[in-house]
């Protein structure tokens, strides 16, 4: 629940961000906090076998696609 | 178009991240019919540290690890790998892709034939999402032209 809202708070800066920093730090860390969210729900349905899986390969993903977004937006001179 | 990142902290962890990424690629692709994943994940993340290497060490230095000809092999063996085994299961019989005709020419049972068999067509599926992904990026991040006409 608290996870939950923590990700609103995220979501508002990742929407309402002033500055193009702001938006992609706050997507990658609703990224870490939706990882959190699915070991937690490996915990509930009592597989984390399976979750730490799934989890291991969106906190890639997730790198990845920031590292791009960032230089992305490097290129474009937008930082 | 992509310069080479000078930043040594990327650099490193690319260093040791690509590497995992490609081993945990192959755990999910062998593991997928126990687990969550499978070939079209595995592709992606074996796609994904290819885009990994380009970000941090630039186009030029993963286009010699990995040329455009060898890129088009890749996926072009995947999917012969998939419609292989399905006309092959034809061939001996059985519907398109019915493993279970699999054991009449290898030395296993029916059960452990339908497992294998899926364990190929998940390769070959991995084989060419990660193909068709690296050559979709390639071709992006150029324009289209061959990296040497660019004039970077």
């Amino acid at each position: 629940m608290a996870l939950s809202l923590l990700v609103l708070l995220c979501l508002y800066r990742a929407v309402f961000g002033p500055f193009i920093t702001n938006r992609i730090v706050g997507v990658s860390a609703i990224g870490t906090k939706t990882l959190i969210i699915l070991l937690l729900m490996g915990f509930i349905y009592d597989r984390v076998d399976m979750f730490v899986d799934i989890s291991i390969a969106y906190a890639l993903l997730n790198f990845i696609t920031t590292l791009a977004a960032a230089k992305y937006f490097e290129i474009k001179g937008e930082v | 178009m992509i310069i080479t990142y000078e930043d040594i902290i990327i650099r490193t962890l690319t260093r040791v991240l690509a590497p995992f990424l490609q081993i945990y690629a192959l755990y999910v692709l062998a593991h997928g019919h126990y687990s969550p994943g499978g070939g079209f994940q595995g592709g992606v993340m074996l796609g994904a540290s290819m885009i990994l290497m380009v970000i941090a060490f630039g186009l030029d230095t993963t286009l010699k690890r990995l040329s455009e000809k060898a890129d088009t092999i890749l996926f072009v063996v995947g999917l012969l790998l998939y419609s292989g085994v399905g006309v092959l299961c034809l061939a001996l019989g059985g519907n398109y892709l019915d493993y279970g005709k699999l054991a009449e020419i290898l030395p296993v049972t029916i059960a452990k034939a339908r497992s294998l068999g899926i364990l190929f067509i998940e390769t070959g599926v991995a084989l060419g999402v990660m193909g068709i992904m690296v050559s979709l990026f390639y071709d992006i991040s150029t324009g289209g032209l061959p990296p040497a006409r660019e004039g970077r």
